[in-house]
This record gives C-alpha cells, sequence and structure tokens, in this order.
C-alpha cells in the first residue's frame, strides 16, 4: 500500500506518513487553526461546487494538498447551490478567489431519469435527459470560465453497478450503461471545448476499485454522502493529481535500484546468469516492472540508476541480458558504486541538471527507503514491499507521481535529449574556449508567436519550469491563449536547435503592455538548454520588440525569488537592465528606450524569427 | 492488547475531532465537545471503521454519540477493552 509523506509544516515535522483515513482526518483538523503565514507553506484555494455531501472527502484533499507541499484552503458551496454560485458574479465562490474548482456531480441527483427512473423514463426522453446533463454542465463550466481563470476539475459519471434492466442492461446500446458511457464521452467534448476544464475519471476510478466498494447505500440515504469509506482516499488522491499537475509537481525523474527492484537477486552474488528475470515466474514480475518504467520513459519521465554495486556487473546486465527490457540507452544518468545513496542522488540531480524534489526513488531496501527519506525528504520514494513481486508494477504506477495534464512531442524525446547533452559535453572538452565550443554547436534560436499545437508545450513550460524562471507564474493553456490574443500582451515561444539535435520548444517569454511600460509577467527556459546564450537572445528579442516594434519607453522585469531560481538573480543587470526599488521583496529592473543600439544576442546564435504576424503591434 | 484498543480508539477521536487525547473520557459525547457536529460524526464512522477494521450497522453508527458507547459498539463487535 502506497502512504504519501508530508513536508514539515508549522510545528510538524517532516516525514509523517498519510496511511488511513484518520490520518487525513488529523491533519484536517490541525491546518484547521493556521494560516499559511504559520505553516509556511504556500496557499492553494480549492472551491469546491456540488450537488452532495463531499465533506468526508475534505480531509483527504487537504492532507494530499499538504503532501503537494501547499496550504489548504477550502470553499465548499451550499448543497446543490452550484448554479447559484457559478453564475452570479458577485458569489461567495468569486469573492473567495478560487486557485482551483472542484465541481463534484453526482448523476443520481443531477439527472433521475438516467439513474433510478432510467426504465420509468419513455426512451425518447431520455436523449433529452442526456442533453439536460449536458446543457447543466457546460452552463456551469462556461459561468466559471467566463468569471474566474482557475481550472475546473469535472467528475464524469461512474457506470451502475446494478443496472435497471440486470444483465439485459449489456445487451442494447439504448440501455442505461451504454447511455452513461454516451453521455461521458460527450461530457468530455464539452470540456475539450470549453478549456479549462479536466475530467476527473470516476468512472475508470469506480471500475478500478469496484461500484460496490466504492458507494455506500448507508451514506447516501442517511446524509447524501455517497462515497464509500474504501473510495475517500482512492478519490481524494486522484484529486492530488490534478492539484500536482495543476501547480508544477510532477514528478520528473525515476531513480532505481537494480538488485531486487529491476531483477530479482543480487547480481553481485547470483551472477549474471543467476538473476531473476525472464517470462516465468518471478522473473516475469521484474519484465512486467520493467515494461511500465520503459512506459514511463516514452512518457518523458527521466530514468536514472542508483545502485550499490560494481559498474561492471550491471553493465553487463544492461547489455547482455536476453531478458532486459531496459536498456544502457533508457537510462539518462547512473551512479553504480558503494557510496550512500544521499550522495549519489545528489550527483544524479547534478547531473541532469534537476533538483532533487524532481526524484522519485524505487527501492526495496527498508534502509536505503529510510536513509533517503531522512536525508533528502523532498525525494518521493517509493519501498518495494519484500517479495511482493506480483505487486510491484502497480506499487510504481498507483501513486500517478508523473502525472501531467499535458504530453508532448518534447515529453517523447526528453530521454534522448539528455544522452545528446552527453555528446555535447564531449565536444565541448574537445574545444578551447567556450565560445569556439559554442560556436560548433551552430545553435539555431526560433522565436514566434507559439501556435495553436505550441500552446500545451508553453503551459507545460510555465507549469514545470523551477530554476531558469524569474517571476515562477504557472499558467494554463487557456491563461496562455488569453495572453497571446489580448491586444494588451504577447507570448513569445523558443524553439532551439543545434548541429546534434532539436530540443524544441524551451523557453517563454510573456509581456504586458500599458500606458507606454512593457512589463515582463514571465520570462523562463528549459534547465536542458541553460548555458548557451539563447536566454540572452530571447532577452534582446523582447527588449527590441518592446522598444522598437511595441514603441514603449521602457520595459521592466522583475525577479520573483523561490527557493529554486536562484539562478536568475542577476539575469537583468547581466543584460543591461538598471535596478529599481525593491517592493514586496520582489527586485524590479528597467530598460528605457533611446539608450542606445539594442543589443542583439550572443553572435554564436542564427536567431530566425518565425511568423510574428499573430502579435500585438 | 486491550489498552491498545483503548488508546487507539481514544486517539481516533481526537484526531477526527480535533480534541486534545487526553481530554477524552466518559463524559466525551456528542453534547459535550463542540467540534462533534454531524459532519464530523461520519467522519468519526469512517475513521473508526477504517481503523478497527470493521463495519458498523446502520443503527450502530447512529448510536455511537459518546466515548462508552463507541466502546459498548466496538466491543459488540469483539474489539477487547480492558474491563
Amino acid at each position: 500500500m502506497s502512504s504519501r509523506i508530508l513536508p514539515s509544516f508549522a510545528s510538524s515535522p517532516a516525514g509523517r506518513e498519510l496511511r488511513a483515513y484518520a490520518d487525513y482526518a488529523a491533519v484536517a483538523n490541525e491546518l484547521a487553526g493556521l494560516t499559511p503565514d504559520q505553516t509556511k507553506l504556500p496557499p492553494l484555494r480549492v472551491a469546491v461546487l456540488r450537488n452532495f455531501t463531499v465533506e468526508p472527502l475534505i480531509p483527504v484533499l487537504a492532507g494530499e494538498i499538504v503532501a503537494a507541499g501547499f496550504h489548504p484552503q477550502f470553499y465548499v458551496g451550499d448543497f446543490d447551490a452550484v448554479q447559484a454560485d457559478a453564475l452570479n458574479p458577485n458569489s461567495a465562490l468569486y469573492a473567495f478567489g478560487p486557485d482551483v474548482i472542484v465541481l463534484a456531480q453526482w448523476l443520481e441527483t443531477l439527472s433521475p431519469a438516467l439513474t433510478t427512473q432510467f426504465l420509468s423514463t419513455p426512451p425518447a426522453q431520455i436523449e433529452d435527459a442526456v442533453n439536460g446533463v449536458r446543457a447543466h454542465v457546460r452552463e456551469i463550466a462556461g459561468a466559471l470560465n467566463a468569471n474566474v481563470r482557475a481550472p475546473v476539475l469535472l467528475n464524469n459519471f461512474p457506470l451502475p453497478g446494478e443496472p435497471t434492466l440486470g444483465i439485459l442492461d449489456s445487451q442494447s446500446a439504448d440501455h442505461q450503461t451504454s447511455t452513461i458511457l454516451r453521455l461521458n464521452a460527450q461530457v468530455l467534448a464539452d470540456a475539450k471545448e470549453l478549456a479549462g476544464v479536466a475530467i476527473v475519471d470516476f468512472m475508470r476510478l469506480f471500475a478500478l476499485h469496484g461500484s460496490a466498494n466504492c458507494i455506500d447505500e448507508r451514506y447516501w440515504q442517511i446524509a447524501r454522502a455517497p462515497l464509500a469509506q474504501k473510495a475517500l482516499i482512492p478519490v481524494g488522491s486522484e484529486y492530488g493529481k490534478f492539484f500536482r499537475a495543476l501547480r508544477g509537481k510532477t514528478k520528473k525523474c525515476l531513480v532505481v535500484d537494480c538488485d531486487n527492484t529491476l531483477w530479482g537477486g543480487i547480481v553481485g552474488e547470483d551472477g549474471p546468469a543467476g538473476i531473476k528475470l525472464g517470462p516465468t515466474y518471478p522473473g516475469s514480475c521484474f519484465v512486467a516492472l520493467q515494461q511500465e518504467i520503459l512506459n514511463l520513459h516514452h512518457r518523458g519521465v527521466i530514468l536514472a540508476i542508483c545502485s550499490k554495486n560494481n559498474e561492471a556487473d550491471v553493465l553487463e546486465v544492461l547489455r547482455e541480458h536476453p531478458d532486459m527490457v531496459l536498456k544502457e540507452e533508457h537510462f539518462a544518468a547512473r551512479q553504480i558504486n558503494w557510496d550512500d545513496k544521499v550522495t549519489n542522488l545528489r550527483r544524479i540531480a547534478a547531473e541532469l541538471n534537476i533538483g532533487t524534489d524532481g526524484f522519485v526513488l524505487l527501492d526495496d531496501s527498508e534502509f536505503e527507503v529510510d536513509f533517503v527519506r531522512q536525508g533528502l525528504p523532498e525525494v518521493a520514494v517509493i519501498a518495494l514491499p519484500p517479495k511482493a513481486y506480483a505487486s510491484y508494477r502497480s506499487v510504481l504506477t498507483a501513486p500517478g507521481y508523473f502525472d501531467s495534464l499535458s504530453f508532448t512531442a518534447e515529453d517523447r524525446r526528453k530521454t534522448a535529449m539528455y544522452g545528446e547533452n552527453r555528446q555535447r559535453k564531449a565536444l565541448e572538452s574537445a574545444s578551447t574556449s567556450l565560445a569556439e565550443y559554442l560556436a560548433k554547436l551552430e545553435i539555431e534560436a526560433e522565436i514566434g508567436v507559439p501556435s495553436e499545437i505550441d500552446v500545451p508545450r508553453v503551459a507545460q513550460l510555465t507549469q514545470k519550469t523551477n530554476q531558469f524562471n524569474l517571476t515562477t507564474r504557472r499558467y494554463t493553456e487557456r491563461d496562455v491563449r488569453s495572453f497571446a490574443a489580448a491586444d494588451g500582451s504577447d507570448v513569445f515561444a523558443l524553439k532551439v536547435r543545434d548541429r546534434i539535435s532539436d530540443s524544441g520548444l524551451v523557453g517563454v517569454a510573456i509581456l504586458t503592455y500599458e500606458n507606454g511600460t512593457a512589463t515582463i509577467d514571465s520570462f523562463l527556459l528549459s534547465c536542458r538548454v541553460i548555458g548557451r546564450g539563447v536566454e540572452d537572445a530571447l532577452l534582446s528579442f523582447v527588449v527590441r520588440h518592446a522598444l522598437h516594434t511595441k514603441g514603449c519607453n521602457r520595459i521592466v522585469g522583475a525577479y520573483v525569488p523561490t527557493a529554486k531560481n536562484a539562478m536568475v538573480e542577476g539575469f537583468y543587470a547581466r543584460n543591461g537592465f538598471a535596478a529599481l526599488d525593491e517592493t514586496d521583496g520582489h527586485r524590479t529592473w528597467e530598460r528605457r528606450a533611446g539608450g542606445g543600439m539594442q543589443p542583439e544576442g550572443p553572435v554564436w546564435i542564427t536567431l530566425r524569427r518565425a511568423d510574428l504576424t499573430h502579435a500585438s503591434r | 492488547m486491550q489498552a491498545d484498543n483503548d488508546a487507539k480508539l481514544k486517539r481516533t477521536l481526537a484526531e477526527v475531532l480535533g480534541v486534545p487525547e487526553a481530554e477524552i473520557g466518559d463524559d466525551t459525547s456528542m453534547d459535550t465537545v463542540a467540534a462533534w457536529d454531524s459532519l464530523k460524526h461520519l467522519n468519526l464512522v469512517l475513521a473508526v471503521e477504517d481503523r478497527f477494521g470493521l463495519s458498523l450497522t446502520e443503527e450502530q453508527s447512529f448510536e455511537i454519540l459518546s466515548y462508552p458507547l463507541l466502546k459498548a459498539v466496538l466491543q459488540e463487535h469483539g474489539v477487547d477493552f480492558a474491563a
């Protein structure tokens, strides 16, 4: 059973586990009297609009949010007052100012015709009922979109566990199960059209855990609370995956142990021929786990090895063993030695240029699991239960640490890119100076307005970039589109390629204009391309666009410090901006028009301009 | 074992209701603890079922309105408490 580990908050030490419902209830109670100033966690404001009793779920949402590193603040709308909250621009909901909205809808309340009264409803009216639910959802989600930028998490509808027609129900596409399947497909299509709405798949969750376990008729009849005790943690942690994905807490790198993790047995003792890995139990369990790890690799998760072993033994298995699904090239970094794992994880972080808080460690050793939890509490550790080999695959996937709300072409190529970075390092050591090396790379930077295809990647970069990020403002796809469409703002995307590879869309700048002043709302760069001067090329483009193309008098940029972005503290100063006063802990810099030629960016970069006709002028 | 169950019950009550464990006693009831409202009661039923690995009947989930009543109902389910 996986569990969540809490960070330290207020006087509570890091490392507390959330396993049982009472653990979540305890955390929720502790938080009740505390403010974000006291917990030292940034707030996450969640509004829950519902037509059923969600209160038992709130402690689980609270615990999940704390585990993600935020201080939960809730607004729970009145029972079945969803319209009143959503449609009135002056409602308490909008006064609350949510970061995320949970729209929790239970079909039995929304549409008796599709649930309890399915058979008493004339077939001709079933389609009306389906359209009625769709219209309701569209009305609510549309009003929420119009009034607030917060993304909306909308659940779809579980299939009936005991349909009115029994076994006959499954024999016709007009019956209840098929009707609800169709409704769910249409609600998804409506959500895609609305944008800013994500589907929380109750249908899948209830199938995974079983409707009989997920719905408790007692609480439904007593308190209009349909979710059974056994469903609260699965449902609450499903929402937790969305909170993490929306707030840039998606893990980036899976670090795996080798012995009794990638294969059964110990290669140093059993030898490559003696380890358990192959088509029959228990070796088949490790093949299945490796396939799941390979799937993560294809999703863009970076893989690394951290193992106490002789490197030659592990490499022999990686290169020679016929049943290895994972090969040497799938791993972007490896530390195979006898040093402690905290040291080795830090080395992997330095090599890959990502923070250890982006790591998930998969390990079977209780000692290593505890040691890393103590030494690097920000690393998510998945402990493989001893000898329960058949469970390993789902132990890895169930927590959803790598779940994100987008899947881009860049994700598919990511680990390959890290391999290409190793080639660049080889080129670097063959060059006498950095400038010579950069010139040899033949870097091309293309800056332009993001196309519709680019928008998910732009939003993803704002959500995931921590280090080279001047303001760390997280935006949804809808936000990006509205910045791009508005007259008073522009979004620019930077694409980079060089002679070794095409890194794709790796940088974003968002500008807003008001009264002759251009403000750099966001400026960020993926850590994969840091140190090649493309950031200077993007900034000089942005400055020229603001002062020359747009004719602004000045351009200002802020540095908002976080735990991660110290590397960009001096970015504006280094690029010829003058410091202004410090306000609210943000330092601001400006550059005025007429101060001579604006810089052209580094000489070793060939700058191309993509179509700029959509940029505001 | 018996003392464990008592401690477990007190801890569950304390956590769900948000009151200090030391204050849980025979006079702890829905009438004496301000935080013990109907929604907290639902959470309490869920937490007790979860912690003790059992399922309360409909009738029982309405009966457990105090610490002594909770103990009595749990004893019906075979949970041992010190006499």
